[in-house]
């Protein structure tokens, strides 16, 4: 029988514990509890009460207005992890700055960073988004064309990544992709960088985003990409989407081509 | 070697192009002019190799002479330069050749020289003499033979001239043999006749410029660090000049002087040699020196500091345990009574079925209580065994000389410690101090080197921020609002821990009332427990207190240091006033148990009497014996209980929180669904702080407790010993260099002072409980005496003569002592005050060396200006100068122009380097800006 004393020596410990992750404990209070509670009691998802919140909040056909709308719905109704306007704006330079013709973009889950991609692309250039859930894609179709996009523009690929990137170029005519954005499973970072180096679709000056390398974290992708040289990298430090106090950041290869 | 030789030369000739090549191009031409027309330095010439070294040097130097007059007819000079280029080549080429020659003549070495002029003047005939000159190889290398069985035994005496020219006689009879085939033969040896008589006086021309290359290429050595160049050319350039100097500084002397010479540099190199080797050895006889210097390389001086620390605490403790040892466990154990033969050393009987058992080992009852290792064991006999031993008395002098000896050991490495400190704080140059010392140099890891370039570059930010925020000082409540509160949390939790180890305490006492035997594990070492763990988790609770604060890293530090001292003082001190009710409660007992003795031995007496009087005393084995509770011995297993506690919650820790995770970490990374290892669990960092407070306070548990455990020092030593070994693997098995990494410099004088406080703080118990206590009265080596310090009146009494006892009294008599005292504050005061008197004089010193300073600042910038538009007006006329004379020359190198020409005569083949390093005469608007931005 442990005596209550030793008990309450551990007390110091708790209260490290709790002040030193409170970030981490809130998050998963937002993504995990309200998402659950919210789920039993409307029945529907996350991603369609998002997208009831947007369709009763924005400006339909104002980019602008929905990436705000969703904005304001994740860091105040509920918790999605997309891009988020900070590490957003890292996106919209590297755009401006690069003006990338085929976009190929892996997670399209709500389809935030899709229009956030979108809206700043040069008349003429395409986008291929590539998401494995049914229902999210359902979503994110509908966003896009809230958004005002058309299929000209954005070409949703519901089928999971490591499926499409080999046949992209057979199915969908891509000879070389310019910027390759990734925000889907942290743990298909590495394979389906392997296989885009596999696919040749790359060319020299090509880019590839990765979201969350350092929360939740690719290790293994990043190891990789600094060891291959293959990339120049770079990691845009910045904080977490719509929380406080969690860091991650932004990985933007670019690629050297094949020596 | 000659392959050797052969990469080093191209090398040099290599550099000297580097350097500059149109010069050389010309002092070649210049010298090629000179070997043709004289032809005298021929056979002057002892060794072609080393003339080809040379060469580049003569050369030079002999252009810094010509270029005062070559500046004149510079123009004129210029077309030839052209000119020279390819006759350059031509040179360039034959010295390759030459150079295949040497490698396969080795051994004569005398023709070449010649062979190059010959070369030099007719290039065309070289294939034909190639083919001559081997068969006059075979012939010289006799000749040379020759000549060296005449030059060894007969020269001894013989000036260098007389030497030279013997060597003159012998190759003008051997010219002609030799050279008899060449065309130009016949007015070149007629030459040869002429010149014998100037030849005496050349060679030592020819060494005192060897002695001046060879003096050169030293400098050149030790200067090597600062020049900027790239790391290759500098490793070339110092291999090269290395072996030059190795190789002529020998045949610099003359005749015996040279061997001398040689020998002697030989020796100086060996002695060398020896001293770095010795000074190996010595660095590998200081115990885990290169453990700690691998942990410096890998995590920075602060880590290091600490093992530096602990080692310096084990030398400390081995001397304790030394005196502790030597002087009483052992003496005790040979020469004392045996065991079994009192009843104070002797388990008693109730206890013997259980003595021997691990549990009661452990916790040191049983057979461990009965033993040296504790004070109850030792008798108090004066003096023992044929060494007429007086044990109590060492005893009692080993505890007061091992406090004293801590004493003094701390405070000499503090006061030693405090010369390194500069007086005053530095906060002028502030920028200044963070660029030119915040590189830790000690650091060899990536990582490492990494997180200190990060924590720089934060740190140079936070100056900035800090520097902005000094002027406006806004919010400034809030942050107090902040530290306040956060003193008040630490306030409170330091409460709490107080209380809680008050209430177990507490608890414990009665668990003790009541017999400690009905209770569990959990029970009995719940004083330790909760002392282990509030001491390990308050510090954490403190350091995420401490973010509130926003203090500079090196303050925070010092706060938490500060907070965690609080924390195990009150902790201790607590645990120190539980004990004296303990000694209370003890002291009660046995006053009860002396009555009951009497009682016993009445009885004893009593019931053996009436049958037979004259029969022995009555012996009961020892055990049987009432024997009193001996609180000493309490005492001493306290804290050796303490102690054991505290190095197994250490270590649990360490193998727990920073193995385990570490393991887990590691492996689990694979399959975890974010990332371990940079993510939320991460690898651990090493604490310094607490790791050094740990170590403080179980220094202060031993200075404690040794009094009453003897066995304690020897502990420590053991724990101190395995800690070293098992920190040094976790931390470089399973921890990572810390985010911010700084260097310790500043805190090791803090941390001594910390012991000092602890040192102090944990005798004053230990003194309070000598001097007031009365010692138990059946064990123990003062047992019967009133007080402990008894033994020394006694001593004084019975060891010394009379006189001696009787000088003592007079001594000690107030009216001596009082003005005794009274000097000693005196002397202090005096002393303190000539310390602050030249710590004044100190800083202002500093103060005017800083004026100084700022007054050179103002007058160098105002005369770099001055050169500057000097500098441009001379540019101006330079321009004009050139433009009107530019109809000559399609001169792309202007290095030479005006300015230039002052430079030229200390280093001569550095213009180009001049033309890339600075463009002070090119551009004077930019060596304004550079002296600028060098300034802020």
């Amino acid at each position: 029988m442990v005596s209550p004393a030793i008990a309450l020596a551990f007390l110091p410990l708790l209260l490290t514990m709790i002040i030193r992750y409170r970030y981490y404990f809130v998050l998963l209070y937002r993504a995990v509890l309200i998402r659950w509670v919210r789920d039993c009691l409307t029945g529907l998802s996350r991603e369609e009460r998002a997208f009831q919140y947007i369709l009763t909040h924005a400006t339909p056909g104002d980019a602008q207005s929905i990436l705000d709308t969703f904005d304001h719905w994740c860091s105040k109704v509920e918790f999605i992890s997309n891009i988020g306007p900070k590490k957003g704006k890292i996106l919209d330079r590297l755009l401006q700055e690069h003006c990338p013709i085929t976009v190929l973009e892996l997670g399209t889950h709500c389809g935030y960073s899709t229009v956030r991609i979108a809206r700043s692309l040069p008349i003429g250039a395409r986008i291929y988004s590539v998401e494995m859930d049914e229902r999210n894609a359902q979503v994110a179709e509908k966003i896009i064309r809230l958004a005002g996009f058309d299929e000209d523009m954005v070409e949703l690929i519901v089928r999971p990544s490591d499926e499409v990137i080999p046949r992209l170029r057979e199915d969908f005519g891509v000879e070389r992709l310019d910027l390759v954005f990734m925000d889907h499973w942290k743990r298909c970072y590495l394979p389906d960088l392997q296989l885009l180096e596999g696919s040749g679709l790359l060319g020299e000056g090509s880019i590839i985003l990765a979201d969350n390398v350092i929360f939740p974290g690719a290790p293994n992708f990043l190891r990789h990409a600094r060891r291959s040289g293959l990339y120049e990298v770079r990691v845009h430090r910045a904080m977490l989407e719509y929380i406080r106090g969690i860091r991650d950041g932004m990985a933007e290869l670019t690629f050297l081509g094949i020596k | 070697m000659p392959r050797h030789k052969l990469i080093a030369s191209e090398s040099d000739v290599r550099i000297e192009v580097d350097e500059g090549k149109d010069n050389e191009f010309s002092l070649y031409y210049v010298e090629v002019e000179e070997n043709s027309k004289g032809g005298k330095e021929k056979q002057a010439t002892r060794d072609g190799k080393r003339r080809r070294e040379r060469n580049g040097e003569v050369s030079r130097r002999r252009a810094s002479e010509k270029r005062s007059t070559e500046m004149s007819n510079k123009r004129a000079e210029k077309k030839h330069e052209k000119h020279h280029k390819t006759t350059r080549k031509e040179g360039e080429k034959h010295r390759k050749k030459q150079r295949r020659n040497a490698d396969e003549e080795e051994a004569e070495e005398e023709s070449s020289k010649e062979k190059k002029n010959i070369k030099n003047e007719r290039t065309k005939t070289l294939k034909l003499e190639d083919e001559k000159e081997k068969d006059v190889k075979k012939k010289r290398k006799k000749h040379v033979k020759n000549e060296e069985d005449d030059a060894n035994p007969g020269k001894t005496k013989q000036k260098d001239c007389q030497d030279v020219a013997l060597k003159e006689k012998k190759k003008k009879r051997k010219k002609p043999e030799t050279t008899s085939e060449s065309e130009s033969n016949s007015d070149s040896e007629s030459k040869d006749n002429q010149a014998v008589g100037v030849l005496g006086s050349l060679t030592p021309e020819e060494l005192e410029k060897l002695k001046e290359a060879v003096d050169e290429r030293k400098k050149l050595i030790t200067t090597l660090k600062g020049k900027p160049w790239p790391m290759k050319k500098k490793l070339v350039i110092l291999r090269e000049s290395q072996e030059f100097v190795e190789k002529y500084e020998g045949a610099l002397g003359k005749g015996k002087g040279r061997k001398l010479y040689a020998y002697k540099v030989m020796m100086m190199k060996k002695w060398m040699k020896f001293q770095r080797d010795l000074e190996n050895f010595k660095t590998a006889c200081i115990p885990w020196e290169m453990k700690i210097k691998e942990i410096e390389s890998h995590f920075g001086s602060s880590v290091a500091s600490y093992f530096i620390f602990l080692r310096w605490m084990y030398g400390i403790n081995m001397i304790l345990f030394g005196l502790t040892f030597g002087l009483v466990m052992v003496p005790e154990a040979l020469m004392g009574k045996p065991y079994g033969s009192m009843s104070r050393k002797t388990v008693p009987r109730e206890e013997e079925a259980s003595a021997m058992n691990f549990a009661v080992l452990w916790d040191f009852g049983g057979y461990a209580k009965y033993s040296v290792l504790f004070y109850g064991y030792y008798n108090n006999q004066r003096a023992i065994g044929w060494l007429k031993f007086r044990m109590p008395l060492s005893y009692f002098l080993v505890g007061v000389g091992t406090v004293a000896y801590s004493y003094m050991v701390v405070i000499r490495t503090m006061a030693r410690n405090a010369n390194e400190e500069g007086g005053g704080d530095d906060t002028s140059f502030n920028f200044s101090w963070k660029t030119f010392t915040s590189w830790d140099y000690l650091i060899g890891n990536p990582e490492t080197a990494d997180n200190k370039f990060a924590c720089i570059t934060t740190s140079f930010k936070e100056a900035i921020v800090e520097e902005q925020e000094s002027k406006k000082d806004d919010n400034i409540h809030l942050t107090r609002f902040l530290r306040v509160l956060a003193n008040f949390l630490v306030l409170c939790c330091l409460a709490g821990s107080g209380y809680l180890i008050y209430f177990v305490v507490r608890r414990s006492q009665k668990f003790a009332l009541e017999g400690l035997e009905n209770y569990g594990w959990w029970e009995r070492n719940e004083v330790n427990m909760v002392m282990s763990l509030l001491g390990m988790f308050c510090p954490m609770l403190f350091d995420v207190i401490s973010t509130l604060e926003n203090y500079h890293p090196r303050i925070a530090l010092q706060w938490q240091l500060g907070r965690i001292f609080a924390l195990f003082l009150g902790n201790l001190y607590t645990f120190i006033i539980a004990l004296m009710d303990a000694i209370q409660l003890k002291r009660a007992e046995e006053e009860i148990v002396k009555k009951n003795m009497t009682i016993w031995q009445a009885n004893l007496y009593n019931g053996t009497m009436p049958d037979n009087s004259t029969a022995l005393p009555i012996t009961v084995h020892p055990g049987d014996v009432p024997r009193g509770p001996c609180w000493e011995t309490m005492v001493g297993q306290e804290f050796v209980r303490l102690i054991i506690s505290d190095t197994m919650t250490t270590y649990i820790t360490l193998l727990i929180g920073d193995f385990l995770r570490a393991v887990l970490v590691r492996f689990l990374n694979n399959c975890w669904c974010w990332d371990l290892e940079y993510g939320f669990p991460s690898y651990s960092e090493f604490d310094v702080s607490g790791n050094v407070l740990g170590l403080i306070f179980n220094q202060g548990m031993i200075w404690m407790g040794a009094f009453y455990a003897p066995c304690l020092p020897a502990l420590n030593l053991l724990r101190l010993h395995v800690s070293m070994y098992l920190q040094c693997w976790a931390v470089m098995c399973c921890n990572v260099p810390q985010e911010r990494v700084f260097k310790a410099s500043g805190s090791s004088n803090f941390y001594m002072a910390m012991l000092l406080v602890i040192l102090f703080l944990s005798t004053l118990p230990a003194i309070y409980t000598i001097v007031s206590i009365p010692p138990s009265f059946d064990c123990g080596p003062f047992s019967g005496k009133n007080r402990m310090l008894d033994v020394i009146q006694e001593t004084l009494e019975t060891d010394f003569p009379a006189w001696f006892g009787k000088v003592f009294s007079y001594a000690s008599n107030p009216g001596l002592v009082l003005p005794f005292l009274l000097l000693l504050v005196l002397a202090i005061y005096y002393l303190q005050s000539t310390s602050k008197t030249y710590k004044r004089v100190n800083m202002e010193l500093k103060k005017k060396l800083q004026t100084q300073n700022e007054e050179n600042k103002k007058k160098n910038k105002l005369a770099a200006l001055k050169t500057a538009n000097e500098l441009e007006q001379a540019r101006k006329a330079g321009e004009q100068h050139s433009n009107s004379a530019s109809d000559l020359g399609e001169n792309t190198q202007n290095s030479e122009p005006p300015v230039s020409s002052t430079h030229t005569t200390t280093r001569p083949p550095a213009s180009r380097g001049h033309t890339a390093s600075g463009h002070l005469p090119g551009h004077p608007q930019q060596p304004q800006k550079n002296s600028h931005s060098n300034r802020r």
